[in-house]
Order: structure tokens, then sequence, then C-alpha cells
């Protein structure tokens, strides 16, 4: 059975996988890259195709073949509207893991970041301190020309804060009410450095309903971006690191993780997969991963948002936006849960976008890699939301956050970009109120 | 001096458009995944202006095509096994305008089904042929195919909703038919096209009739302990020419797949069959429709019966439906859709003998079927790398097939002829019919360009019918042919 047609060498990645698909196309219209492309290549269906081919070694990996694979965003969206349950994300993963990157810079951009940079907390906080200066300086924008096409990614890069708001959480943030419960927190690695405020926010709503809230003194990265882009020995090495970190703040019993980056947690929750031929890590995995919830989740639950409720402020009514992270809605399966705390802000108006479960083009490290597509994607959102009349747009992912900021920036519109979590913060009188860095570094 | 016309396709589309490398096996099958060919390029142009010049310069170069849509047909129609060149309608995807008052949609071949039906909902319209693949399938392919859908047992098929369109034939020449009149002046070539399968050109553009969203729709299901139950009230609910807008039967096996698949109706699990029927129009008409199979599901001796309390239930039962093929992957790697078609008071006969047709072969069978018009999809879920369940599945395709035909059926309801069925046009037609098909595909297209090797056989049927299974040659595991 399954012969080989061709002599090409058979690539081991999860062949199976492949297998639960049987070509009826139903993902097609649920595909960013296909819906922009019109190619099939670029389409769940085609790349499942594709992979089994390699799996089977009827193709051999050339550029075309790569590229149709690395073009796809790992939005997820084919999963929710698979019927045949096929698990996209894993098998991309997997082949990606045994694809070669596809050019030298990429390859580069990818050994510094996954390597060097996102794994060593202090070395990913001297980088955001030197970004942060040349940023003060307007470097980027000065060098953006010199750099021909990657000057644009250049001069669209997110701003970094000041110090302060990148300085880590406490280990402890203790309840601002009576205490009712002991959780524990994922900072996250880009998080940390580009919306310190997100989880300052995050943990003062913990607070406010009542938790205290635990980090990790010493945690870097839970290895996401590294499994999405086929990483998966370091993405191996920084789940256990992770599962590490978070076992050694646990008081008797186990403590729920709560996590505010939808990718981080999608991933998070999934670790048991990184460790299939590894029973003792397994094991851990899996207690590890069953204990991990989104902030969301954790907060929309009946008692906790009802505490929250009781203390949300009235404002000057906004009409907002909520875009879903894919790796929330199609990665999770949470979409009710933000739209129901949202609509328990009295100030809030809430409006509904067609495009809110279709990937904005952030994607990982989509966005740094395929400038223009990525672009492309989110333009159509923009104008969208613009219509809308919406004012602020909240959603609940770095990387998503980031990219929509930029967005705006680029379309000229004075917009705010914020975490759920900031959007209620903001209802319960946050002290520095206000959206993610938009505004001029300057000017702080 | 191939590379020398691929050139001339990158001028007129762009070079992203035109796909040569290892990417283009993502297009050598269509839903019909036995059946895999490998052509030159994949060319994807925007619009009429560029598919003529396309089409032009195939013409002059002599290279066979095949058109495609999203690549979800069942028959491989839309396989390039004829080698040369697919021109796909993927990035025709504009709705230039939708007409309230005349009640018309003019669109591009390449829009997605279910998009139209979306556009047209604030002007109180929608667009009746709901094929299963209707999230995914394009309105050309269904133009091709004249598709069908659980709700055409009301609307009629898609060709019943084509009023005019647009086809660039295979020497580049356009035939504009995109009135929006009922009644074609002259002879009826829009009638003529719809259904051809790609043998007369490529349809850039269409002018579809909406109809009207109803005031009340009503949507039931009612469980069997038989699916020869279900199958008996069907027979007699037509009988008592009920005028019900969608009647569909899922059995066991099709249940399970769905209930445990992202589209998870609440159809009970266990039930041996499961009647979904739907009724539209005034709220007094669609009270006796639904009546009418409450009492007939009782004389059958249903277990349950219960009605979808809000249009959010109902849409889950539709989506569990239509999700029904795919979640089928659930069993095994491939999946084997037959569409025939049996005359309805038949319905029990036929599936009956599917099933045995299937266990006598020892294949796994799972039924799901438009039952009000007796469009039956026996199917057979398989493993295409196992050569001989390959051969088995064939094999009881065929019976099946034949066995519709003997008692008065069809051989296809709604999926087309393509390659699956060809060799058996010649169980229903004898060859003064099929020259007469000939001649017309001759008169559009006499050098056989579009879509060779497909629809129409090109032998004698007594030859045909000697050179035994259609397929075994095709349905080697590499797909090689």
């Amino acid at each position: 059975m399954n012969s080989p047609a061709t002599g090409a060498r058979r690539l081991p990645l999860d062949y199976d996988l492949t297998l639960d698909c049987i070509h009826c196309g139903l993902c097609l219209n649920s595909c960013p890259t296909y819906r922009e492309s019109g190619r099939e290549s670029e389409g769940p269906r085609g790349r499942i195709h594709l992979m089994r081919a390699l799996g089977e070694g009827r193709l051999e990996p050339d550029t075309d073949c790569v590229q149709a694979l690395d073009s796809c965003l790992v939005c997820r969206n084919c999963e929710t509207v698979c019927p045949a349950g096929v698990q996209f994300g894993a098998l991309m993963e997997s082949a990606r893991n045994q694809l070669p990157a596809p050019g030298l810079v990429p390859r580069f951009l990818r050994w510094l970041g996954f390597r060097v940079v996102l794994p060593n907390r202090r070395v990913l906080a001297l980088l955001a301190g030197v970004v942060r200066l040349a940023q003060t300086l307007h470097l980027p924008r000065l060098m953006a020309p010199l750099l021909g096409s990657r000057g644009a990614t250049l001069a669209s890069m997110p701003v970094f804060p000041p110090a302060d708001q990148r300085r880590s959480l406490p280990s402890i943030s203790p309840s601002t009410s009576e205490s009712l419960e002991t959780v524990t927190m994922l900072e996250g690695c880009i998080q940390r450095q580009l919306f310190g405020t997100v989880n300052r926010a995050t943990a003062q709503t913990l607070n406010a309903l009542g938790a205290d809230v635990l980090t990790p003194a010493d945690h870097a990265c839970c290895g996401a971006l590294h499994a999405h882009n086929g990483d998966l020995e370091e993405a191996r090495q920084l789940a256990q690191e992770t599962i590490q970190a978070f076992e050694a703040i646990d008081g008797s019993a186990p403590l729920p993780i709560v996590v505010n980056s939808a990718g981080c947690g999608a991933h998070m929750s999934e670790y048991p997969r990184l460790f299939a031929d590894d029973p003792d890590w397994l094991a851990r995995a899996n207690a590890f991963s069953e204990r991990v919830t989104d902030f969301s989740k954790f907060v929309a639950q009946p008692d906790r948002a009802r505490r929250l409720q009781a203390q949300f402020k009235a404002g000057p009514e906004r009409k907002l936006a909520w875009d879903d992270p894919c790796h929330l809605c199609h990665g999770q399966e949470i979409s009710a849960e933000p739209r129901n705390l949202l609509d328990l802000i009295p100030a809030a108006k809430r409006v509904e976008l067609a495009s809110s479960q279709s990937c904005c083009g952030s994607a990982g490290i989509h966005a740094l890699l395929h400038p223009e597509e990525s672009n492309a994607l989110l333009d159509a959102k923009i104008e969208e939301f613009q219509a809308s009349g919406a004012e602020l747009l909240v959603t609940a992912n770095p990387g998503c956050q980031m990219h929509w900021q930029a967005g705006f920036q680029r379309a000229n519109l004075k917009v705010q970009t914020q975490h759920l979590a900031e959007t209620i913060a903001d209802s319960l009188g946050r002290e520095s109120p206000g959206g993610s860095p938009t505004s001029s570094p300057t000017k702080s | 001096m191939t590379e020398a016309w691929i050139n001339e396709l990158r001028n007129i589309v762009g070079p992203r458009n035109v796909i040569t490398g290892s990417d283009s096996l993502a297009w050598e099958s269509d839903g019909f995944s036995l059946v895999r060919g490998q052509g030159i390029a994949i060319v994807l142009p925007l619009d009429t202006s560029e598919t003529v010049r396309v089409m032009q310069l195939l013409a002059k170069e002599g290279v066979p095509l095949v058109p495609r849509g999203a690549g979800t047909g069942l028959t491989g129609g839309a396989s390039p096994v004829q080698g040369g060149v697919t021109v796909g309608t993927a990035r025709m995807r504009r709705i230039f305008g939708i007409d309230p008052i005349e009640r018309t949609a003019h669109v591009q071949a390449g829009v997605v089904n279910s998009d139209l039906s979306l556009a047209a909902k604030p002007h109180g319209l929608f667009y009746a042929p709901d094929p299963s693949s209707q999230a995914a399938c394009t309105l050309g392919g269904n133009v091709a195919n004249n598709s069908g859908g659980p709700h055409c047992f009301m609307h009629g098929a898609t060709t019943r909703h084509v009023r005019g369109l647009k086809l660039v034939d295979a020497q580049g020449e356009i035939l504009d038919l995109l009135t929006s009149h009922a009644d074609p002046a002259g002879l009826d070539l829009v009638g003529l096209i719809s259904g051809s399968e790609g043998m007369f050109g490529v349809v850039t553009e269409i002018n579809f009739r909406l109809e009207v969203l109803p005031e009340e729709i009503q949507t039931i299901i009612a469980v069997f302990s038989s699916l020869d139950a279900a199958c008996d009230c069907v027979s007699e609910a037509i009988a008592a020419h009920i005028e019900a807008s969608a009647i569909e039967i899922l059995d066991k096996l099709t249940i399970t797949a769905v209930e445990d698949s992202v589209f998870a109706a609440g159809y009970p699990r266990g039930a041996e069959a499961v009647l979904l029927v739907e009724a539209e129009g005034g709220a007094l008409e669609v009270q006796e429709t639904i009546d009418l199979v409450l009492q007939l599901a009782k004389k059958h001796e249903a277990i349950e019966t219960r009605r979808a309390s809000d249009g959010a239930e109902r849409a889950r039962l539709w989506a569990g439906r239509k999700g029904a093929f795919g979640a089928m992957g659930r069993v095994a790697p491939d999946l084997y859709v037959a569409d025939v078609v049996a005359p309805r008071t038949r319905l029990r006969e036929i599936v009956h003998l599917a099933v045995e047709i299937a266990a006598e072969r020892n294949l796994r069978l799972g039924n799901v079927f438009h039952a009000g018009d007796g469009n039956l999809h026996p199917n057979i879920a398989y493993d295409r790398r196992d050569e001989d369940e390959v051969r088995r599945v064939l094999e009881a395709g065929r019976l099946i097939m034949e066995a519709c035909i003997e008692r008065g059926g069809s051989l296809t309801g709604e999926h087309g002829v393509g390659l699956e069925k060809m060799t058996h046009m010649c169980d229903l037609f004898d060859d003064d019919d099929l020259s007469v098909m000939h001649r017309v595909r001759d008169a559009l297209d006499p050098k056989r360009r579009m879509n060779p090797t497909k629809v129409l056989p090109l032998r004698a049927c007594r030859e045909v019918r000697n050179a035994g299974l259609p397929l075994s040659p095709m349905a080697s595991p590499e797909g090689k042919l």
C-alpha cells in the first residue's frame, strides 16, 4: 500500500493526520489566503493534499511547494468548518518542522528570534530597551528608506513603551476585594515587553473579582511561535521550562493558569501533543494543559462576571468592535465569552463585524515575513471597521493588537486598539487609562 | 514552444495567476479523488476579458482545457485528466449587482453559492439551489453541473434559476446571453449551456433569478427505528402531493459521523434513520404541510418527532445535513459519493438494494439523500490505498447505478456525469442519441478541446460495454493514468 510513485524522499511529517481529509472542499472559502489568491494550493484542502503527497514521496519539497505551505496563516479557521475534523494546525506544524525555510533572510531572522531572543528573558528585555531608545531617536523612520521594501515593515514597527511599562508584574498581585481564590498568570514574552499595560490590566481585573494573582519569576516564553513555525525542538524545550515554572509556584494544589494571549493559550492547552513519545512529560503536559484557561473564559464564569459587573463604573458611551483572535475562536472555540463581557460594560456599545472571525493577517510572524499579503487582509477588515462607526477595536492577542495598531496608523486613523482586559480595566477605573501605545514615543 | 505560450498567459493574467510548479498538484483532482491528472498549467483569469484572451491563445495553440470552479464536484468533471490547461474561475468573485425589483442577480462565475444568498438577504431575497457544498462551490460550477440541493425539491435545480449567461467559447468568442428576461427569444441556448459540464466553453457571468424569503419556515425531524419506515413515509408523502420545500433522510452511520463532527446537529445517536422535512410559505399552508408529515410519521411508527424551535436550531439541522459528506471522513480516508435517481415510489427497494450490495462486498455504506426527489447518495467510505477495496467500491457504485436505471431511474441526480459516469451514458442512451449530443458538441467546439474525455463516450456503446469498468485503470494509488 501507498508505494511512492517517484523516487522523492518521504517527509516524516504526521502523515496519518492527512488521511482525515476526504477532499470535500468545505474549508476553501473559510481560508483567507485562498479567498485572496484563488489558488487551491493556498487553501486548506490543497495544502493538505500537498502534505499528503510529501508524506507519500510523490512530491519534492521545492520552492513552489514550500511557498504554498509557508503562506498559510495557521489561523485554523478551516478547523472550525471541517466536518471531518482534520487537525490542520498540528499537521502544518509537523510539516513545517520538516521543510526548509525559504530564503536566507527569513531563516536568519527565525534563528535570531526563536533561538536567541524569545527564549531568553534578559536578551528580549535588552533588545526592547535598545529598540525603545532607537525609536525615541526616530532611527527606524530615518533608516527605512535605506532598506527598500523591508523598510516599510521597519517604519510601521510597533512602538515599544517606556521602561516602567515593560517591567514585570510582582510575583504576587493581591486581590483588591475579599480574597476568594488564587490563580497564576502568564505574562508572555512579547506581551510583557510591548503590552505591559495589558498584563497590568489583566491582573487588576482578576484582583477586582477577588483573585490573588501569582506569576513565575523567571519565565520567558511558552514557545507558541516556535511551534507554529515548525521549530518543534525549541518548542518542546520551552514547553518544559513553562511547565516547570508554573509547577514551581503552585501551592498545595495546582492553580488555574490564566492566559491573556490567545496564541499562547491555544498552544499551551495543546502541549500534550509535543510529548507524544515521552510518557513522563506527557503526563505533566496533560495536567498542565487542563489548568490553562483563557482570560475571557475565566472571567465570564457567571459568579465572577457578576462580581465584576457590580464594580463597573458608568462613563461616556463608546462604540466598540470585537475582533476574534483566530487562536481564540478557532483554536480554543471561545467566541461568546468576550462578547458577553463587553456587553456587561455600561459605557460600551458593541457592534458586530461580519469578518470578525477571519484572520487580520498578523498570524504570528506572518506579518513580518509577508507584509503585503498580510496588510491586504487587514485593509479589508479596516474598511469594514470604519463603516461600522466604531471608535475602539478590542481584541485579545499581542500579535493582532500590534497588527491592528500598525494598520490604523498606516490608514491615518485615530482609532484605539485595546486588549479586552484593558477595556474591562478602564471601566473599573484603571489608573492610567487609554489604549496601548499608538502615540509617539517622544511624548511619553 | 510551450514555454512561449505559458509566458503569454502570464502576460495576460499576471505571473502569480499561472501555476506550473509542483504546487499545481493541488489541482490534480476535484471532489472525486479517485481520478487525478496533471496538466501543463492552471490559469486564473479575473474577468470575461482576460478569459477571452486566455481562450484565444489556447485556441491558437490547440491546447485542450478544463474549466474549474472550486473543484468540489464529485464526478471528476473538473480534473485535468486531459492534460493541457485548467481555466479556473476562483478569482472571479464579483457580484455586479442585485436588482431587488426584478429579483435578479448579476454575478461572476466564481462567486461562492452561499455568498449570493448572503448578499441577497438584505433585500428580502435568496438564491434557492443549495448544494451541500454551497459554502465553497462556485455558481459557475453549479451552472455547469445543473447542481441541486435539498431545497430543489420545491425550487428546482440550477437551470431553473439561470436567466442568462455569458460564455467564452473554445475559440475565445463571447456568446452574450446575459438577459434577465424569463423567456428566451429564439433557441434556448442558455438552457443548452446549463448543465453542459464545461463542454461548450467557460461561463464567466450569470444572471440568476432570486426568490422572496418566505414568511414562514418550519423544520421538523422524525426519528425512525428503520430506514425502511423512513423511506415508506416519504413515498406516501409524495403520493399525498406534499408541498414541502425539502425532504431528506440520513441513516445511522451518517448520523454518527455528523454528531461526532463540528456540525453536530442534535440528531439522536443510535437512531436507524432521521427524516428531515422543511416547509416554507404562508403560515397556514406551512402548518398544513407539517401536520401532514406528523400524521404520516406517526402512521409509520416514528419514535420521536421534533420541531426546530428557532432559526438557530433550524440552521444547525441543515448545517449537519450539509456537512454529512465531509463528516464521513471520520469513517475512512476517502468517500465515494454515489448520485443516482430512483422512482420515488420505490425508495425503500433501492435503498435496501444499496445496503445489500455494500454488505456483500464488505463495504461501509452511509445513506444520506434527497428523499423527496428520489435522489439517492449511497456514500461508501474507503481507503484509496487499498486497491481491492477501490475495486469493490466501484463495482458497488456501478451495480447501484444499474439497478436504478433498470427501475426507471437515472444515473445522476445533480452531480453530473463527468468521468465517473461517462460510460454509463450507454445504459441510458443508445448510439443514435449520443451521436446527436456529439453533433451539438461539435457545433460549439469542433476540435473537441473543451473538457475532452468526459461526459460523452467517444466510442460506440457496444465497445464501451465490453471495455468493463471505466475507472479501474485510473484507480492506482498513485493516481497515474
